[in-house]
């Protein structure tokens, strides 16, 4: 494809204004944040399962207005910075899908499996910032949101290519438009300040041997990728589960029972989440 | 500002030369309205124009009419009127008040010129200025140039001798020349001791807060918060992520501060690490603990990864030896004012060397902490 079209297609996708999400988070922290005695901790646990108010969130505490951009990774410590205030303001202003509802649910519940597998796994794996890891899981597939909403006619095509050749989404996506949602997540990212580490997670969860800085992010958010699809957690667009990479896994100091036992926590976790109405 | 000890030395100057001085000059200042009570702005007109001051006069003047003009929204002010421009000045420089009105023409100088004579001067910016003028001579004026906060445009007036027959002006001017008064004069008070950085009130703002509780018995808990390591900080990684990490506190602070119940509620950066909070005595010791809390869980994310594996920034001291500078912490000393219980603060100083003395306490530990003057409790 010509470098225009890249330009034009990348223009298009970082004008995005308003972005919407599902109903079922959005009214649980309007009525949290309508309580008195609501803490920043129980917010953060409901905006920590809707992809787009998580990146709202994190877009807003790291917009250098607030002075130190890149900087921040959860969602809690985002609360805490910005404080109330600030939150109702960006909940408010929110807007819902409607029509395209059932089209994206499986889409918010595959990010949300994504999420608990990185989260559950960077704990396994004594990593420092649990928290920053399920939030790059959260966002990983956010590139597919943003283009859905700001590309509508290249979403239909990509979607008849995933039906008709059977194709993983991201190749479907690479077809049509030329490049696929980890390439968008890089731009999303770094346009918004996300932190490296977020960002990496991101934009190399199918190559995670690509992250030049974060290497062992990128090697989550794929394992998480992968389970969350194993489980069937969800709708990633496509019913392809996604070659595991052996180098990430090597790279995570992953063997056979370190990946077994993890899948044992993830049944009990994905199960629990199910009853919370998430799935 | 009130408490800022200029004014309090200029005036007692004034009080022991102030008559002598009069005696010299020409012209007497008149004088009218609220005399100088504590926290009643001190403003000066400077006109030759009768009516503005017989509007002025109008507006504020408390002892002449009990039934006066006074609009429901003006408070007391203590005014000084001066007919031209030489008679200011060396008052100003000794004394400067909160506010000066001039008129645009005076018979010895230009209001313009009178401006930026007083604004010129670092020490004085603090002083809201207004310009009284006729609508012919607003396009006349370098708006960019002119240090002027304000500006009112009156009705050409008859050039009248010591103001004789002058009426003051009718209510829609005079409402608005006393709604832009008021606003210069609040303006003035927030905006200018302001941390370029955080945009969090500074020096001036936070003693005339404390001092406005400590004057009205208010029980309160003051807060002084600063950064341990941060140099080690700014020094490896420059004064631009220094600045990421002052603004996160700030931020932090300023949050916290925000969401205590209550009053009262303030935050203030006193310059470079330190800030203050003022919060209700019940809410300081919680509010205290959700910064130390947060301020641990966040800012290892402003250092590079192998210095937050390790924990430390390593470093070579001045003598060239290799030292170890753990992450920046928050310690923050609190004292209280309870003067229903007996323990109340004399004065602002008094509040601040309590909080130094109680800070070395903090400083002996190790980590975020928050101590409380115990001497109080």
């Amino acid at each position: 494809m010509s470098d225009d079209l890249r330009t034009i297609y990348k223009g298009r996708l970082l004008a995005v204004k308003d972005l919407p999400t599902l109903p079922t988070a959005l009214q649980e922290v309007s009525r949290l944040l309508e309580l008195p005695n609501t803490t920043t901790d129980q917010v953060a646990k409901v905006i920590s399962v809707d992809q787009v108010l998580a990146a709202k969130v994190l877009k807003m505490v790291n917009s250098p207005i607030y002075g130190f951009p890149g900087r921040i990774g959860t969602v809690k410590h985002a609360l805490v910075l910005l404080g109330f205030n600030v939150i109702r303001g960006l909940i408010i202003s929110t807007s819902v899908y409607d029509d395209m509802n059932r089209a994206m649910r499986g889409l918010w519940d595959h990010s949300v499996g994504c999420s608990l597998a990185c989260g559950e796994l960077a704990r396994a794996l004594g990593m420092k910032d649990p928290e920053e890891y399920a939030v790059a899981g959260l966002l990983h597939d956010l590139g597919k949101v943003v283009s859905a909403l700001q590309l509508p006619e290249a979403k239909a095509r990509v979607d008849a290519v995933v039906q008709e050749q059977d194709l993983p989404y991201i190749d479907a996506e690479t077809q049509v438009l030329g490049f696929g949602h980890d390439r968008i997540n890089a731009w999303l990212a770094e346009h918004w300040n996300l932190p490296p580490a977020i960002r990496e997670g991101m934009a190399f969860h199918h190559k995670p041997m690509s992250a030049r800085i974060y290497p062992q992010m990128a090697c989550v958010v794929h394992v998480g990728n992968f389970m969350a699809r194993l489980f069937e957690y969800g709708s990633g667009g496509d019913d392809n589960v996604p070659q595991l990479s052996p180098h990430a896994l090597k790279l995570l100091g992953m063997n056979q029972s370190a990946l077994e036992a993890l899948l044992d926590t993830l049944c009990e976790k994905f199960a629990d989440a199910g009853e919370l109405g998430f799935a | 500002m009130p408490a800022s000890g200029t004014r309090g030395i200029g005036r007692i100057i004034e009080r022991i030369i102030g008559r002598s001085m009069e005696r010299v000059m020409s012209t007497r200042p008149l004088g009218f309205g609220d005399a100088a009570a504590v926290g009643v702005p001190r403003c000066w007109l400077v006109t030759a124009d009768g009516c503005l001051t017989a509007t002025v006069r109008a507006l504020w003047a408390a002892d002449g009419d009990p039934e006066g003009q006074r609009t429901a929204s003006s408070r007391p002010m203590d005014w000084r009127v001066f007919d031209n421009g030489r008679a200011v000045l060396e008052q100003f420089f000794l004394d400067p008040p909160d506010l000066l009105l001039v008129s645009a023409a005076l018979p010895d100088m230009s209001g313009v010129s009178l401006i930026q004579l007083v604004k010129g001067e670092n020490v004085y910016r603090q002083v809201a200025t207004l310009l009284a003028l006729n609508a012919p001579d607003v396009a006349g004026v370098d708006w960019q140039g002119v240090e002027v906060d304000d500006f009112m445009v009156l009705p050409a007036a008859p050039v009248s001798a010591e103001g004789a027959g002058c009426m003051p002006l009718p209510p829609p001017l005079s409402t608005e020349l006393a709604a832009r008064i008021e606003l210069a004069l609040t303006r003035a008070g927030r905006a200018l001791d302001a941390s370029p950085l955080t945009k969090l009130p500074g020096n001036t703002s936070i003693i005339k807060f404390i001092q406005g509780l400590i004057d009205r018995r208010m029980d309160f808990a003051l807060a002084y918060a600063d950064l341990d390591n941060f140099k080690a900080f700014n020094d490896k990684y420059g004064f631009s992520r220094g600045d990421e990490v002052l603004m996160l506190t700030a931020r932090l602070i300023a949050t916290t501060a925000r969401e205590v119940r209550g009053q009262p509620a303030f935050v203030g950066h006193v310059g470079g690490d330190d800030f203050v909070f003022v919060t209700p005595v019940d809410e300081a010791e919680d509010a205290c603990r959700r910064v130390v809390g947060a301020f641990d869980a966040i800012v290892p994310g402003f250092y590079d990864a192998d210095d937050r594996e390790r924990g430390a920034i390593v470093a070579h001291d001045r003598q060239g030896q290799v030292r170890t500078f753990p992450l920046m912490a928050v310690s923050i000393a609190v004292v209280c004012n309870r003067p229903g219980d007996g323990l109340s603060l004399a004065h602002y100083g008094e509040a601040s060397y309590r909080a130094s003395q109680v800070k070395k306490l903090a400083k002996d530990r190790t980590g975020s902490c928050y101590v409380f003057d115990r001497r109080q409790a």
